[in-house]
């Protein structure tokens, strides 16, 4: 379905979702982040990108996934916590961030379903939002098979044409939302559809940083895995960890139990993200740790989404946002260390 | 809606054995699920463990699946989960998921000659495997077990190991020497060199620490053994048990779902980080 909204009735549409929790950009000092909206008003898609990408909404930072306690006769008793199942809607959604999303249903799904992430998934609906202009300096989603106007993993995608705005539904969901408020909608005309043409081109030239040749890299880093490469390239890591907690791919988490009180027990069990740049994330009690140094864990961080990830789901875990190169608080570049290793020995 | 894979059942200990005391205590629990038991596992599978307060761990089952009516663990005292296991007692309650991984493939290796070669608590995931062809000896070749620990009172299962050498080749060791060791002084690699074991119609199972592996599967390339005879187990930091926290791979394999067992034609293809 294709559709075109005027600006002005956007807030209107807003409105009339209001069975939905809606979340979109909102700033906080100086930055962009996603932020469950009260009132309609505060709906803003002039946003550069977010400083964490909207995996937040669908796979929380911290969640408690069950509760123990035991009662006054020693009973252990355990309870299973899941989501709460209200339908949400995230608007202002970048294409790169919307890639992420498939990406992580596949780690989710698989043999064993993840009811966490699905409880959540199921019902959330994802509204892009075109980059006209790119968001960071650093976008690269060209080079990872995205684009600046990539409908994966959105419902809706909305570009923005002046006054008013393009919107395509994608999916059932997506034709759900337009259908409720149908009026406020305008078919497009052959100057909208020429006009969404012209951006979209337009915006794909102003993508300015790029990956050589991605094609060879799997291939390439198979062979460099005891290369010295790792340990030249990793040298100034301060393990902060950063360029995993910001990507919109990453989904390595650890658990934990929280005790309330230890006598009658009472506590939960909590699964927060967790972080490959980390020296205990595979310690061993023992001590043993199969990734000691910052060289293998730069190594996997790199290996996961450029081979791994590509020989176990067929897609780069990588959608190009360029939050890893912004934020790294050394310079550590993942677009330059790819170009390095397709140069690598040769 | 599907069972929640991240929900433990609850289970009782029911017995509680002190196998190795000391610095590197070991103990062997046995469990019975307080509800229904339809809790079914291949031989080499693992549990994810919860004490509720402390969190989990993964523990490979060392009873046999054809032991239906409670499940064996045994659990060298090493982490937070661990000890706190090892300060339970009868009756406590714990918590069990799983079970997880793929198992050894012991319905391929009917007629064959079995080598267990376990290393200290590394005998813990071989019980099984070696308890169930035991059950089904008619259906095996010859079986024989080599194991070896740093002392005497460090093996795991002294009065089983007396019984079974009534019914199988035991060949123990002890690293240093002791009064009254009758047996092999050496590393376990060493004792596999030393006892010759054939590679025609064989397969080996090795557990132990990483580094007696290592050296078991350099004992047995010399004895002519092919890759794919040689089986191991990995393990691995883990916290989900389901291949999805991301910490316990090797390459894109995770050993949670897709070990803990591997032959080494399998494991020396992967990139050696473990």
């Amino acid at each position: 379905m294709k559709k075109i909204l005027r600006k002005k009735s956007f807030l209107q549409w807003v409105k009339r979702l209001e069975s939905y929790k809606i979340y979109a950009p909102m700033k906080d000092d100086d930055f962009w982040n996603f932020a469950l909206i009260n009132n309609p008003k505060d709906l803003n898609l002039n946003h550069s990108n977010t400083v964490l990408s909207p995996k937040k909404i669908i796979f929380p930072q911290r969640e408690v996934i069950l509760e123990f306690s035991t009662s006054n006769d020693s009973e252990l008793e355990v309870k299973e916590i899941l989501p709460e199942e209200k339908a949400s809607i995230i608007f202002g959604v970048r294409p790169c961030d919307a890639r992420a999303i498939p990406l992580m249903d596949k780690v989710f799904g698989g043999d064993f379903t993840d009811p966490y992430y699905w409880k959540r998934r199921d019902k959330t609906i994802l509204v892009g939002l075109s980059c006209n202009t790119p968001p960071s300096s650093n976008c690269f989603c060209l080079s990872v098979e995205g684009s600046p106007h990539s409908k994966e993993g959105l419902d809706i995608l909305m570009t923005d044409l002046g006054d008013k705005y393009y919107v395509e539904s994608l999916t059932k969901k997506g034709d759900q939302l337009i259908n409720l408020a149908k009026n406020l909608f305008e078919e497009p005309n052959a100057k909208d559809n020429k006009d969404l043409e012209n951006i979209h081109k337009d915006s794909e030239k102003k993508i300015k940083r790029q990956i050589q040749d991605i094609k060879n890299i799997p291939a390439k880093l198979k062979e460099m895995f005891e290369s010295p490469f790792w340990d030249e390239e990793s040298l100034s890591c301060l393990r902060c960890g950063i360029c995993t907690y910001l990507c919109p791919t990453c989904h390595c988490f650890d658990i934990n139990d929280e005790i309330i009180s230890s006598s009658p027990l009472k506590g939960k069990r909590v699964r927060t993200w967790d972080n490959c740049q980390f020296p205990d994330f595979t310690m061993h009690s023992s001590g043993h740790n199969p990734r000691s140094d910052r060289a293998s864990r730069l190594r996997q961080r790199i290996l996961h989404k450029f081979q791994y990830f590509i020989e176990q789901y067929q897609n780069y875990q990588c959608t190009g946002c360029g939050r890893c190169i912004s934020k790294c608080p050394v310079g550590i570049d993942i677009i330059e260390v790819l170009n390095k290793v397709e140069n690598y020995g040769t | 809606m599907e069972h929640n894979a991240y929900i433990p059942r609850l289970a009782k200990i029911i017995q509680i054995k002190e196998e190795v005391s000391g610095a590197r205590p070991i103990k062997t629990f046995r469990t019975q699920f307080l509800n229904k038991n339809d809790f079914a596992f291949h031989c080499g599978q693992c549990t994810m463990l919860s004490v509720f307060g402390k969190g989990e761990s993964m523990i490979s089952i060392s009873s046999p699946p054809l032991i239906k009516d409670y499940l064996q663990f045994s659990i060298l005292k090493m982490g937070r989960v661990t000890s706190a296991l090892h300060e339970m007692e009868v009756g406590d309650k714990i918590g069990i998921r799983g079970p997880y991984g793929n198992g050894f493939p012991i319905e391929d290796w009917k007629g064959k000659n079995l080598i267990f070669i376990g290393g200290g608590i590394g005998l813990a995931p071989i019980w099984s495997v070696l308890q169930t062809a035991l059950g089904k000896k008619q259906e095996y070749g010859e079986l024989k077990l080599i194991y070896g620990a740093r002392t005497s009172k460090d093996l795991v299962f002294k009065e089983e190991l007396k019984e079974l050498k009534k019914k199988m080749i035991v060949h123990l060791s002890i690293d240093v020497e002791e009064p009254e060791w009758e047996e092999f002084i050496g590393f376990v690699p060493q004792n596999v060199t030393d006892k010759k074991p054939s590679p025609k119609n064989a397969i080996t199972i090795t557990c132990g620490p990483p580094i007696m592996i290592k050296f078991v599967i350099q004992a047995l390339k010399d004895l002519e053994f092919e890759d794919a005879q040689i089986y191991t187990t990995v393990e691995n930091k883990m916290k989900c048990g389901i291949g999805k926290c991301g910490r316990c791979n090797i390459g894109m394999h995770y050993v949670c779902k897709d070990g803990p067992v591997y032959s080494w034609a399998e494991l020396k293809k992967l990139p050696q980080e473990y």
